[in-house]
């Protein structure tokens, strides 16, 4: 039984109680009813035999009144009345021999019917002395035997001794289902004993197995309680503080919120300044090929004014070659006014007069020497200013060779610089969507962490109903400790 | 020089040349001095036109193997056969260019001077000349200076330079010619 629940040792307890009342109520039914058949029985032969007795007393005297009645009048109708009492009292005999069991009574009763079947036949020649007899001073007569008053004390005396031992056995009967009712009740109260020596046992062992069991059980679950409103005061105040970290994480993810849109902001400015600059980059890609076109066609001018340079150049060689023909027609002329002078200083008068136009075509030659040698000079000045520009305008081919090279290396590199923008422009695209999408899950941690922060102010709010409910558990743990008896612990 | 400066210049031949034909006849050579500017070695000098007999330019000379190295050859002059000999040479500072410019002396033997450069016909008045006092020949070829625009040049005696040569050559010196 150590084992079992204290619901079984309950339900055990009760049907054990639940059976000993069924006995003891089965065994009052069962007493009662022998106590009742009993009483019924006395009841009966009481009522039945005893009353049929007495009848049988009643109707013999009716049938004495009537027979006399029929002496005195010798009327028929008292006859039949008569006749008709003495097979009423005969049905009552024969009603009495199925009722009476005793039988003593049954042969008192055989007894009575003997009397009165011996007083019947001293009756009728009486009868029929009657009817012979019309003169009532003859009655006498009737009775001249003298038999028939006997006989008639006779069965006046059986019926009642019938009817004595009759109310003697409805007596008998009476004492012994008194003495059965007696029994009975002895029984049930011995069995009532028994059931209350039964319950109190049942009663002291469930109260031993509650205090012991029960009370431990509440005892643990007190303790139980208190570890348990322990944990959620701890619980609560964990809950506390993560609702205060989570709104912290909260506030901060907020501005991390902030930040990132402000980030895609900056992106989209970044990608919009970017497609402006590719768009740049294009209109100076065709800038470039137009800059292109007019450093070929400078190239193209500087060559021709190279050539044209060169040509001067020859053309200058050839007056200059002309220059030296007249230089040289002068220094001839003026060798020959020399050779005249000296001839003509030895050739008297005439050599003077000779001499003075010698004189002069020298004078001439010397003039044309001198104007040659400036022609030459200035030729010379115009070949070295040929060829300085010659030399200055291959230079500035060359520059402009070196600067169309360093041209096509910086548009070679305006057109990298292009595709990087382009490249830079898919970047910041894709940082921008990039940056979009970072927002949009950063709005929806912050809408978990709110939930997060909600459920975990929820959590702290069951934490403290749980405290309380535990508080409320724990005293109820000592309130039923009380009630079990084991008391506060 | 600009087209006004030839303007001016032309003008001024122009007037040259005509002033020329209404000048009077000049006076006799005895107070002017008819003299040849020119170059030898890179120095100036002049010389009297008085005692050339002719001026040539760029004479093929015919070089004669020999020890002087003054003598650069001979060459042909109106039949005759001209020894020539560098005038820079002479005068004791020789240049390895190869003078273009001859000069042929009056009197005999023939001789023919090779200069450099002739810079000019001049006729200046003999009082000008810086002549030497005792007027006796020396052992140099120069006598006496002349100054000329670009400055003053020593004259070349041309009958001394025929008594250097003669020296040179191992002849007895002297001098036939009127200084």
């Amino acid at each position: 039984m150590a084992k079992r629940t204290f619901g079984s040792k309950l339900w055990f307890g009760f049907g054990l109680t639940v059976a000993l009342t069924l006995v003891m109520g089965a065994a009052s039914v069962i007493a009662l009813s022998v106590v009742v058949d009993a009483k019924d029985d006395t009841i009966r032969e009481a009522v039945e035999d005893l009353v049929s007795a007495e009848h049988l007393t009643t109707k013999a005297e009716s049938r004495i009144s009537d027979y006399r009645a029929f002496i005195l009048s010798g009327k028929q109708e008292y006859l039949d009345l008569t006749n008709n009492d003495r097979e009423q009292f005969l049905a009552l005999v024969v009603r009495l021999r199925g009722t009476l069991t005793n039988p003593g009574s049954l042969a008192l009763l055989e007894a009575v019917s003997a009397a009165e079947a011996k007083h019947a036949a001293a009756l009728v020649p009486v009868i029929e002395a009657r009817k012979t007899i019309t003169d009532l001073r003859n009655t006498s007569q009737l009775n001249s035997t003298g038999v028939v008053g006997p006989l008639r004390k006779a069965m006046q005396e059986a019926i009642a001794a019938l009817t004595a031992k009759v109310r003697a056995d409805v007596e008998a009967a009476r004492r012994d289902s008194s003495a059965r009712a007696t029994q009975a009740i002895v029984l049930i109260v011995i069995l009532g004993l028994a059931a209350m020596a039964c319950g109190s046992y049942i009663a002291w062992r469930l109260n031993r197995d509650l205090r012991r069991e029960v009370g431990a059980a509440v005892g643990h679950i007190q303790s139980s309680s208190a570890q348990l409103e322990a944990a959620a005061a701890q619980q609560a105040s964990g809950g506390r503080d993560q609702a205060s970290a989570m709104s912290e994480i909260t506030t901060t993810i907020s501005e991390l919120l902030i930040t990132s849109r402000q980030i895609a902001d900056s992106a989209q400015r970044v990608s919009k300044i970017a497609e402006d600059t590719a768009d740049a980059a294009q209109t100076g890609d065709t800038t470039i090929d137009q800059t292109k076109a007019s450093i070929a066609a400078i190239r193209s001018q500087v060559d021709q004014i190279v050539q044209h340079m060169l040509a001067l150049g020859e053309k200058s060689q050839q007056i200059g070659g002309v220059v030296d023909l007249v230089s040289e027609l002068a220094e001839q002329t003026n060798i020959l006014a020399i050779n005249a002078t000296i001839e003509a200083s030895g050739a008297g008068e005439w050599g003077r007069r000779f001499a003075v136009v010698a004189e002069e075509i020298r004078k001439l030659a010397d003039r044309t020497a001198g104007s040659a040698k400036e022609i030459r000079t200035l030729i010379d000045d115009v070949r070295g200013a040929v060829n300085t520009t010659v030399m200055a305008t291959e230079i500035g081919a060359k520059s402009v060779d070196a600067g169309s090279r360093q041209f096509d290396d910086a548009t070679s590199s305006f057109r990298r610089i292009a595709q990087l923008v382009a490249t830079t422009n898919d970047a910041t695209r894709e940082i921008e969507l990039s940056t979009k999408q970072q927002t949009t899950a950063v709005e929806q941690v912050n809408v978990a962490a709110s939930d997060t922060a909600r459920v975990t102010r929820e959590t702290e709010a069951s934490a403290v109903q749980t405290k309380q409910t535990a508080a409320h558990l724990s005293s109820l743990s000592g309130d039923l400790l009380d009630l079990v008896g084991t008391g506060r612990r | 020089m600009s087209p006004a400066e030839v303007t001016d210049s032309l003008a001024t031949l122009r007037a040259d040349f005509d002033r020329s034909f209404a000048e009077p006849a000049r006076q006799h050579d005895a107070e002017y001095a008819e003299l040849l500017a020119i170059r030898a070695g890179g120095r100036p000098y002049a010389l009297r036109l008085s005692q050339a007999s002719g001026v040539h330019s760029d004479r093929p000379v015919t070089p004669l193997p020999g020890p002087q190295a003054a003598l650069l050859g001979v060459a042909g002059f109106s039949g005759s056969i001209v020894p020539v000999y560098d005038l820079a040479a002479l005068l004791g500072h020789p240049v390895p260019d190869r003078p273009r410019w001859l000069v042929l002396a009056t009197g005999t033997p023939p001789l023919a001077l090779a200069f450099h450069d002739l810079d000019g016909h001049v006729r200046v008045p003999t009082s000008i000349i810086v002549g030497e006092t005792d007027g006796s020949s020396g052992p140099g070829v120069l006598r006496g200076m002349v100054p000329l625009p670009g400055g003053t040049r020593p004259i070349v005696d041309l009958p001394s330079a025929r008594a250097v040569v003669h020296q040179l050559t191992g002849h007895i010196t002297y001098n036939t010619e009127e200084r």
